[in-house]
């Protein structure tokens, strides 16, 4: 998240050749800056954990994690495997509300979520 | 492969006899009763589906742009008690009954005031979607031969059987890894018993074989 917002401000920036750019000046970008970035420090720094049940299915777990968050094959089965292996797995990370997304969405899914802050 | 449930393009054709169908679902719907039976808010009271907000009348921009009255009853709910104390207890003293527990478990285990307030926030859309899901796979279950799920209705049913085996492992006293796996073992050696336990742990035991089937027919 972090990067995208800053990345894409900066690329603004860049896009813009220095010797050419007379009309709009860099000012209001710095100025809204340090505001965008205090949000998005006060809102990352979360993540979501799944923890281990004995009812859910391997198979079922990796498939969650491949249908609802996107991820390859190859991630979600090694997701799968901490999980099943070590109790627990970081499934996702970003902003505290997104992260209580996640966790609900995988309570739906019938898998034991929580979110907490990262650290 | 094997299994009950057969891919066939981007649909999937459940091969279960009337009675199996019509006993799962059965289970899916009992589910949706516990699932409705404990109100969000109290867990003493459980006399059918907490009844949403008495007097209200229905808001006509909810009802166009789809907000439920689950949702609006919660959100009424929550905006009525903003001077009470949140209910900081864990799912586990919640809810008298374990399996609904597991359903709607706590979300952070580190500051029960964050998992209070988002239960607050979340439990009643949570039972109202799971409530949804569960009767989207059992009207399919209950259609005529042959049955042809649309991929909807098929990840309804893949959800809706780890909710019925999350209650029935409950149920069985399933633990660990340990317990889920000795289930099996237990099974081949006294299939014939009539014991209540070997009866639902045979249960479970089917739906963990449809499941493993189903989930392995979906596209990814």
């Amino acid at each position: 998240m972090l990067t995208l917002s800053t990345g894409g401000a900066g690329c603004a920036g860049q896009g813009l050749p220095a010797p050419y750019s007379g009309r709009v000046s860099v000012a209001p970008v710095e100025l809204e800056q340090p505001e965008v970035e205090e949000s998005l420090l006060l809102d990352s720094g979360w993540v979501t954990i799944v923890w281990n049940d004995p009812v859910n299915l391997m198979s079922y777990v990796s498939y969650v994690f491949q249908t609802y968050f996107g991820y390859p094959e190859s991630k979600a089965k090694k997701l799968m495997l901490d999980v099943h292996e070590k109790g627990r797995a970081v499934v996702s990370k970003g902003g505290r509300e997104e992260m209580e997304r996640d966790t609900e969405a995988m309570h739906e899914f019938g898998l034991w979520a929580t979110f907490q802050r990262d650290r | 492969m094997g299994g009950p449930f057969k891919r066939t393009g981007d649909r999937v054709l459940v091969m279960l006899a009337a009675p199996e169908r019509a006993v799962l679902a059965q289970l899916l719907a009992d589910v949706r009763t516990m699932l409705s039976a404990e109100g969000p808010d109290d867990a003493t009271a459980a006399d059918g589906d907490p009844a949403p907000a008495p007097a209200r009348e229905r808001d006509p921009l909810a009802d166009l742009v789809g907000v439920d009255d689950d949702w609006l009853a919660a959100v009424a709910a929550g905006a009525g008690r903003e001077e009470e104390p949140l209910d900081e207890r864990p799912a586990s003293e919640r809810f008298e009954d374990p399996a609904v527990a597991r359903l709607l478990p706590d979300a952070n285990r580190e500051d029960p005031k964050v998992s209070a307030e988002f239960r607050r926030l979340t439990e009643a859309g949570l039972r109202s979607r799971k409530r949804a899901t569960l009767d989207r796979a059992g009207a399919a279950l209950r259609r005529p031969d042959p049955v042809v799920l649309d991929a909807g209705e098929a990840q309804a049913l893949l959800k809706g059987l780890t909710d019925v085996r999350l209650v029935l492992a409950e149920r069985l006293g399933l633990r660990t890894d340990q317990d889920a796996e000795m289930i099996h073992a237990v099974l081949s050696g006294m299939s014939d018993s009539e014991e209540p336990w070997v009866v639902m742990a045979g249960l479970y035991d089917e739906l963990t074989w449809w499941q493993e089937s189903l989930v392995r027919e979906l596209p990814r």
